[in-house]
C-alpha cells in the first residue's frame, strides 16, 4: 500500500530513465544517503565506524569496480587485490613524494595508476574467455604483489615492508593517518564511494554500459552492431582497475592504516568476487549488498553465540563461524544464483502489489 | 534522391574457404538499391557463408567485395557497420540478459558520439544524446508495435518476439543494406505474415536495401524482387522470382535430378 507507483505518470523520456524513477524510491534513498553521512559520526561507536561501516565501504569501492568488469562487462578477474595494491602502494608513494598534494587528488592519481596498470593485464581478453581469463589475471594478482614485495622502493626502504599511512589533512581535519578520527575516516570513505557510485550507475546505464554488457551477452552481435571488442574490453578493465585502485588507497589510508603486500593477495581477490557473486553481478546495488553481507555476516556469527547465551571454546567457535558462514553463502545462491540485488528486486515487487497476492 | 547510380552492394568472384572446404565457390552477385533480394538454397548451400563474408566475419580467399562502388573486402565487423550494413542472424543473437529497450538502444551505438567525463556525469549534451536517441528508438518500437514489451529483458521474450527485437535493433542503426538469415524460421503462419509486412514497410518507408535468407519459398516468391539460388557454393540462378521458379537448373537442385 506504501510503496505504490498508481498516479504516477511519466510523461516525459527523462522521466523514464531516472534511476529512482518511482518518488517513493527517491525519497528512500534521498534519506538512507543523509542519514548516512550524519547518523553514524554522531552516534556509532569507535568499533562501528572502524571495524564495520569502513571497511563495508572500501569493499563496496572494490565490489563495485570488480562489478563493472566481471558483471557488465563480462570478464572474469581475479586480479582484484593486485589492482587494490597497486593503489595503495601509488597513494602512499605519491604521498610521501608530494606532501603538499591533496590527498583525494593521491586517491585519484592512485586509481589512474591502477587503471595504467589495469589496461596492461586486459589486453590477453582479446583472445581469452570466462575461466581462462580468470586464470590470466591472477597472473596480475601474483605478479604485482610479488613485485611491491621485492622492490623495496616502494616502501620507501622500510626495514619492516610495510607501508603506512601519513598524516594528511582536508580542509584542516585530519583525515588520513594514525591521528585521524575514525568519523572523519568514514565521513571521506562515504563521500568517495557516494560519489563514485553515481558515475558508475551513470555509465551502466548510458552508451558504455550498454557496449559492455553487449559484449557480455553476445560478442558476435556486438562487433556486427559497431562495438570494437578490444577497445571496449579494455575500457572496462581500466575503469575496474581504477575503482579497484581508489579501493585499495582507502584500505591502506582509511581502513588499515598500515598494510603489507599480505593484505593484498589472491584471499582478498576471491572475497571481492563473492561480494559481488552474492551480491547480485549486474548491479551497482548488488555491490553494497554483497559488500555488507560478506563484512557483516562473520560480525554476525562471531557475536551469536554469545548473545545466545552459548559459551564454547573459542577455536571451536571459530570453526563454526566458517561453517556457518559457507552455508549461508550455499543458501543463498541456491535461493537466488542471481544475488541479493535480485531478492531485492523481487521483494520490491511484491511489495508493489500487497496486501493483494496478483 | 541524389544516390549515385550503380548496385548498392556488389560482389564479385568470392570464394571462402575452410581449409579444403570451399564453402563459397567464386559466387557474384549484385544487390541495387532498394531492391529486396533472397538468397535461397538447399542446407549447405553457403548462403549464412556468404552473409558472414559480407559482413565482415570471414574474408574472401578470392574476390572482391563492393559496397556503394568502394571495395571493402577485407574489413573487420564493426568497420562493416559503420559503412551502414546491419543484420539479423540465423538464431536470434540478441543480448539476453538486457531490456528489450536497451538491445535497440545498443543498435544506435555507431550514431552515438561520446565524451567519457560527460557521460560519467550524466550531464549536458551526454544526457540530451541520450534522450534524442531514446525518442528515435521508441519510432521503431512503434513501428514494429512492440511497446508492451519495452523494459522486459529480452531473453524472457517468445521466440517469434525476439527475431521482431532483433529486426528493430538493426534497424535502430539506420542502415542503408539490411541482411537478414532467415528471418522467418521456427515461425508460425501468423507470425511469418507480420514479418513479412515489416520487412515490406521497412524496404518502402525507409527505403532500406534488404537481402535476406529464408527457407519459405512461398515467403521469397511473395516479397523478393530478384531471387538468388545457390547450391554447392556456387551461383546456379539469379533473376525474378517468376523466373527462378522455372530454371532447370534450380528445380534440379530442389528437387534432385533423375539418375538413368
Amino acid at each position: 500500500m506504501i510503496y505504490r507507483e498508481a498516479g504516477q505518470f511519466k510523461t516525459t523520456y527523462a522521466a523514464d530513465q531516472a534511476v529512482f524513477s518511482i518518488v517513493q524510491d527517491r525519497v528512500a534513498v534521498a534519506a538512507a544517503v543523509v542519514g548516512a553521512f550524519v547518523v553514524p559520526p554522531l552516534v556509532a561507536s569507535e568499533y562501528w565506524l572502524q571495524a564495520v561501516l569502513i571497511p563495508f565501504l572500501v569493499y563496496a569501492l572494490a565490489a563495485i569496480g570488480l562489478n563493472l568488469l566481471t558483471g557488465y562487462a563480462g570478464q572474469l578477474s581475479l586480479g582484484t587485490g593486485g589492482f587494490m595494491a597497486v593503489g595503495a602502494y601509488s597513494a602512499f608513494k605519491l604521498a610521501t613524494a608530494f606532501p603538499h598534494l591533496n590527498v583525494l587528488v593521491v586517491f585519484v592519481l592512485s586509481g589512474l595508476v591502477a587503471a595504467g596498470v589495469g589496461l596492461v593485464f586486459g589486453i590477453p581478453s582479446l583472445r581469452i574467455k570466462g575461466f581462462y581469463l580468470a586464470v590470466a589475471t591472477l597472473a596480475s594478482q601474483f605478479f604485482l604483489v610479488w613485485l611491491f614485495n621485492k622492490v623495496a622502493w616502494f616502501t620507501n626502504y622500510a626495514s619492516s615492508g610495510t607501508i603506512t599511512a601519513p598524516d594528511r589533512t582536508l580542509f584542516g581535519v585530519v583525515i588520513t593517518g594514525p591521528n585521524s578520527a575514525p568519523s572523519a575516516r568514514y565521513l571521506v570513505a562515504l563521500g568517495l564511494v557516494a560519489v563514485f557510485a553515481v558515475i558508475a550507475k551513470n555509465l551502466v546505464r548510458g552508451r558504455i554500459g550498454r557496449s559492455w554488457m553487449a559484449i557480455r551477452d553476445r560478442d558476435i552481435a556486438a562487433e556486427i552492431i559497431g562495438v570494437r571488442p578490444l577497445r571496449t574490453k579494455l575500457l572496462a578493465f581500466g575503469i575496474s582497475s581504477f575503482y579497484c585502485g581508489v579501493a585499495g588507497a582507502g584500505l591502506v589510508f582509511l581502513y588499515l592504516g598500515s598494510a603489507e603486500t599480505l593484505a593484498f593477495d589472491i584471499s582478498i581477490s576471491f572475497l571481492v568476487l563473492f561480494m559481488v557473486i552474492i551480491g547480485g553481478l549486474g548491479s551497482i546495488l548488488g555491490s553494497f549488498l554483497g559488500a555488507a553481507f560478506i563484512v557483516l555476516m562473520p560480525i554476525v556469527l562471531a557475536n551469536a553465540p554469545h548473545a545466545l547465551g552459548l559459551r564454547l571454546p573459542v577455536a571451536l567457535q571459530k570453526q563454526i563461524e566458517l561453517m556457518v558462514f559457507g552455508g549461508l553463502i550455499i543458501f543463498f545462491l541456491i535461493v537466488e544464483p542471481r544475488g541479493l540485488a535480485r531478492l531485492w528486486q523481487i521483494t520490491k515487487e511484491k511489495l508493489r502489489l500487497w496486501p493483494f497476492p496478483h | 534522391m541524389t544516390a549515385p547510380a550503380g548496385p548498392l552492394l556488389e560482389v564479385d568472384g568470392v570464394s571462402v574457404r575452410f581449409g579444403a572446404l570451399v564453402a563459397v565457390n567464386r559466387v557474384s552477385l549484385r544487390v541495387g538499391r532498394r531492391e529486396i533480394v533472397a538468397i535461397i538454397g538447399p542446407n549447405g548451400a553457403g548462403k549464412t557463408t556468404l552473409l558472414n563474408a559480407v559482413s565482415g566475419f570471414y574474408h574472401p580467399y578470392e574476390g572482391t567485395i563492393a559496397f556503394e562502388g568502394r571495395d571493402r573486402t577485407h574489413l573487420a565487423p564493426p568497420d562493416v557497420a559503420a559503412l551502414g550494413i546491419a543484420r539479423t542472424f540465423q538464431n536470434v543473437a540478441l543480448f539476453k540478459g538486457m531490456s528489450v529497450l536497451d538491445n535497440i538502444m545498443t543498435g544506435r551505438l555507431l550514431k552515438m558520439s561520446g565524451s567519457f567525463l560527460l557521460e560519467a556525469l550524466y550531464w549536458g549534451p551526454a544526457r540530451r544524446q541520450e534522450l534524442e536517441h531514446r525518442a528515435f528508438v521508441e519510432r521503431i518500437i512503434d513501428f514494429l508495435e512492440i511497446q508492451a514489451i519495452r523494459k522486459t529483458p529480452a531473453g524472457r521474450l517468445p521466440y517469434g518476439l525476439q527475431k521482431r527485437v532483433e529486426l528493430a535493433r538493426a534497424l535502430a542503426a539506420e542502415p542503408k543494406l539490411l541482411l537478414l538469415d532467415e528471418p522467418m524460421a521456427g515461425m508460425n503462419v501468423e507470425e511469418k505474415e507480420d514479418m513479412c509486412r515489416f520487412i515490406l514497410d521497412v524496404n518502402q518507408e525507409f527505403g532500406t536495401t534488404i537481402a535476406l535468407i529464408e527457407h519459405d519459398m512461398g515467403v521469397v516468391m511473395d516479397i523478393s524482387d530478384r531471387v538468388v539460388v545457390l547450391d554447392y557454393g556456387r551461383k546456379i540462378g539469379d533473376g525474378p522470382p517468376a523466373e527462378v521458379r522455372r530454371d532447370q537448373a534450380v528445380l534440379d537442385a530442389y528437387l534432385g535430378v533423375a539418375h538413368a
